[in-house]
């Protein structure tokens, strides 16, 4: 795609933006009032200085310039117009200046406005303001140099003030607190709710702030409010502040690298990095003076005796539903406490259960401006006439009195029951009880009078180690016992395990007791202790019938395995040894039954110390 | 060889006899600790029966200085701080005694009258449902009951499955009471598991009303309040601050010189 077909595609789709941006200005400016005023940059100014004047629709982008009349005592000269967009808590709010120059032509003072406007069958209309001429220069107004210079004080453009509707306050009294941000002339974004130190007072959470247009001087704000409610939670002297406000401070900045109309800018091609980068935020951490809030201690003198802290100005209704009732049949009593004040402080009448009536703790529920206390009584005798008079005692801040709000006695009709009816309200009595609903005292049981088991602290058995490690004990058992069992499992039904697990016993018997045939000279019992003793052995180890094991076992089943040949000769030697000996006993000296011996302890050494093939 | 063996019978005694005395001496010194802290105790009873409740508060509490407690000496203390007004100290120091005698009914009916003070109700037990459930059942048993009952059925487990190796005919019992063993073992362990959570991490609000705030400044703003004899969960702390959870869920940080931990 070529250079030039790019410029134009970039220029459709900004005249397309613009377009959209225009219409919803256009639509939003219809959805609300229209506020007109006029502001200068300062009310005093110099012979032939000149000074602007600003004349400001708020809430709308499209209203044309005004055809102003002659002003006496200047010149007056169009700048153009300058349109203005902000966000605050997702409400836009928009404007167009239209400025203008004056150049005082003589001394005086002279008055500016009011200026009247009709368009689109809409009339406006502006305020007035004074401006003073004077021959010499004026203290403290800016000179030319400085105009055009980015170094404002912006204290004077954008602050924050904090006020209470009242500075002496009584305890518990709630007040109303306002937080304002005055904006002149800048943007502003991104606006925090203001924090605020309170200390030795309690205040509640502000309230979704509020927008208008304020003058101070004759210069313009616009203003955020914040409201806020407080009451003193103990006796002295306090400062309410200062409160701290962050927000981010739109700043235009000037393209750098020559002048350009404004037309080119916005068609040529480095449009969106011009209009990007002309804009820059500046975080701003507003803080407000504190103001001195002194809380009063509610007076001793003329205290009621039912006063139970409620502090405003209050009113008091009250309601008795149904007014015929029967004995014991619930009634409705609703108390409306309304006004002003603090009425978390507003407690309701105080009525006691006795003999006449039983009463219900009440329910409280919280409306603005007023408190609803709703209680449930039982008339407990058909002697009830009424229900007496309430009393509903109060502190009003602003008579410094105490007041009683009385109402009643409330007339209420309560009927006998039914006889069938009787006897099912009679409460059942113990003999010796009162008849009537007696009220028990509350209090806390006496304290123990034996201190008991003490122990270190925090010491808890699952913690102690002894306790833990003696949790060991009965796993080891149950280990110690598996074992055991399976061992004896196993022995019970691998009868090859069992046997050659008691081959080498059996054969050290053999062989204790071929010794003792040996050094006893008794040749015959000694070489068939050998033979049994070998038969046996290698019956056990290699699963055989014992009693079936011969010479021949060398040859059929052992010399085919890698066992050494000196071994199986060994074993040969002492089955041949043994055959002899059953025929010729005789002829074997002891060398040769020693001999035997060590053959036979030899050959079973080896089985012993290596893995039966 | 005779000679060896009373050298070695003279060691053994020697040994022997040194090992009673150390454990006769550290025995003797525990006993007069323990009279001493007996003493304390009922200097303080009698300073509460004669009214003055600071005193006693002050006696009883320096029986926990010397790093010594139990049920009955911080029911002690909550009533002397009952007395002197201070019921945040109060349901503080009764929710401490819960964890040694959840089952002592002057307790608990002390308790229930301080909250209804309050207007607190009852305490609300944060879980799910069937957390709560559990809660509810071993309500009545300290944690140190627990550990005991949790340490018997898993011994009485080892001894069924021993028994089960070597007994035939116990083998058809067997199963249904290590099932039972276990259903009772499961909810036992979570409740312990609970109530140790619940002693190291809840605390007690102490000020009359204390603010939580979202930040934990002085400055910051106030989430909610939260009255005297309030109990919260401490997640956490920075500086001066505690970041605790109410009942509800919700979070915030509160001034420590506003709440006490339950464990000290």
């Amino acid at each position: 795609m070529s250079k030039s077909k790019i410029q134009i595609s970039k220029q459709k789709f900004l005249v397309l933006s613009f377009a959209l941006c225009a219409l919803s200005f256009t639509l939003d400016c219809f959805a609300r009032d229209v506020n007109f005023e006029i502001t200068v940059g300062r009310h005093k100014v110099s012979l032939g200085e000149p000074l602007e004047l600003n004349l400001t629709f708020s809430d709308t982008q499209n209203m044309p310039a005004l055809q102003l009349p002659p002003l006496e005592g200047f010149q007056l000269r169009y700048l153009g117009p300058s349109t203005r967009m902000s966000i605050v808590n997702g409400k836009v709010s928009s404007s167009i200046t239209h400025v203008y120059t004056l150049l005082p032509t003589k001394e005086g003072i002279f008055k500016i406005g009011p200026f009247k406007l009709e368009y689109n069958n809409d009339n406006y209309s502006s305020n007035s303001i004074d401006i003073e001429v004077v021959k010499g220069p004026v203290q403290g107004a800016p000179s030319e140099s400085q105009q055009g210079s980015e170094a404002q004080d912006l204290s004077d453009r954008i602050f924050l003030r904090v006020q209470a509707q009242k500075n002496k306050i009584y305890l518990n009294e709630n007040v109303p607190v306002t937080a304002k941000l005055y904006v002149n002339r800048l943007g502003v974004r991104d606006i925090e709710y203001p924090q605020l130190i309170h200390e030795g007072m309690s205040l509640a959470g502000f309230d979704q702030p509020k927008q208008y247009r304020d003058v101070i001087n004759g210069v313009g704000y616009d203003v955020i409010e914040f409201n806020t409610n407080m009451f003193g939670v103990r006796p002295g002297e306090f400062r309410l502040g200062p409160a701290t406000l962050k927000c981010n401070l739109i700043v235009r900045k000037e393209p750098q690298g020559g002048t350009s109309s404004s037309f080119d800018d916005f068609f040529g091609s480095d449009f969106f990095n011009n209009f990007f980068g002309r804009y820059e935020t500046y975080p701003l951490n507003l803080k407000s003076p504190d103001i001195p809030i002194t809380v009063l201690a509610l007076p001793e003198e003329n205290r009621p005796q039912d006063f139970s802290g409620a502090i405003g100005d209050f009113d008091m209704e009250v309601s008795l539903a149904p007014e015929e009732v029967k004995v014991a049949d619930p009634v409705t009593l609703k108390v409306i406490i309304k006004g002003e004040g603090n009425f978390n402080t507003v407690n309701p009448p105080e009525i006691k259960s006795d003999r006449n009536f039983k009463v219900y703790e009440p329910q409280a529920k919280q409306e603005k401006g007023r408190k609803i206390f709703e209680q449930i009584l039982l008339p407990m005798n058909a002697a009830v006439k009424e229900l007496p008079a309430l009393y509903f005692s109060f502190f009003d801040p602003k008579t410094a009195q105490y007041r009683t709000l009385t109402k009643g006695p409330f007339a209420l009709k309560v009927l006998k029951p039914e006889k069938e009816e009787e006897l099912k309200i009679i409460e059942s009595t113990r003999p010796g009880m009162p008849a009537f609903e007696e009220k028990l005292g509350r209090d806390i049981v006496y304290i123990k009078d034996s201190l008991g088991g003490l122990r270190k602290k925090g010491e808890f058995v699952y913690k102690n180690k002894m306790f833990l490690w003696l949790q060991m004990f009965p796993l080891l058992v149950f280990l110690l016992l598996f074992g055991f069992h399976a061992r004896s499992e196993k022995l019970r039904t691998d009868i090859r395990y069992a046997r050659q697990l008691k081959a080498p016993g059996k054969a050290k018997q053999g062989l204790n007791k071929a010794k003792g045939y040996l050094g006893a000279g008794k040749t015959r019992e000694f070489y068939d202790t050998v033979f049994q003793t070998l038969q046996e052995y290698l019956g056990d180890k290699f699963h055989f019938a014992s009693q079936s094991i011969t010479i021949s076992i060398v040859d059929d089943n052992l010399k085919g395995k890698s066992y050494p040949p000196q071994v199986l000769d060994q074993l040969r030697s002492v089955f041949s040894d043994c055959d002899m000996a059953r025929f010729a006993a005789s002829e074997f000296s002891r060398a040769d039954r020693e001999k035997t011996l060590k053959n036979l302890q030899e050959v079973i050494d080896y089985f012993q110390r290596n893995k039966v093939l | 060889m005779r000679k060896k063996k009373s050298k070695l019978n003279q060691w053994v005694l020697a040994v022997f006899l040194a090992g009673s005395c150390a454990l006769s001496c550290i025995s003797v010194a525990q006993a007069q600790e323990n009279s001493e802290l007996r003493k304390l105790f009922i200097e303080a009873n009698f300073a509460y029966k004669d009214s003055r409740y600071e005193e006693a508060a002050a006696q009883y509490e320096k029986i926990l200085k010397k790093g010594y407690e139990n049920g009955n000496l911080y029911y002690n203390l909550a009533n002397s701080y009952f007395k002197k007004g201070d019921l945040g100290k109060t349901v503080l120091y009764y929710e401490r005694a819960m964890f040694f005698m959840p089952y002592d009914s002057d307790l608990k009916s002390n308790y229930d009258y301080v909250r209804s003070l309050l207007n607190l109700g009852l305490p609300e037990i944060p879980g799910s449902r069937f957390q709560r459930w559990i809660d509810r059942l071993f309500a009545g048993v300290s944690i140190n009951g627990l550990a005991y009952f949790l340490s018997f059925l898993y011994m009485a487990a080892m001894a069924i499955l021993s028994l089960n190796l070597f007994l035939k005919r116990f083998r058809r019992f067997s199963m249904p009471i290590l099932i039972l063993l276990g259903l009772l073992f499961l909810p036992a362990a979570l409740s312990l598991n609970r109530k140790i959570d619940t002693f190291n991490n809840a605390a007690v609000v102490i000020s009359k009303l204390a603010d939580v705030k979202f930040e934990p400044f002085e400055t910051a703003t106030t989430f909610f309040k939260l009255p005297e004899g309030s109990i919260v969960e401490i997640l956490g702390k920075t500086g001066n601050g505690y970041k605790i959870k109410r009942s509800d869920g919700k979070l915030g940080w509160i001034s420590a010189s506003s709440v006490e931990a339950i464990k000290e």
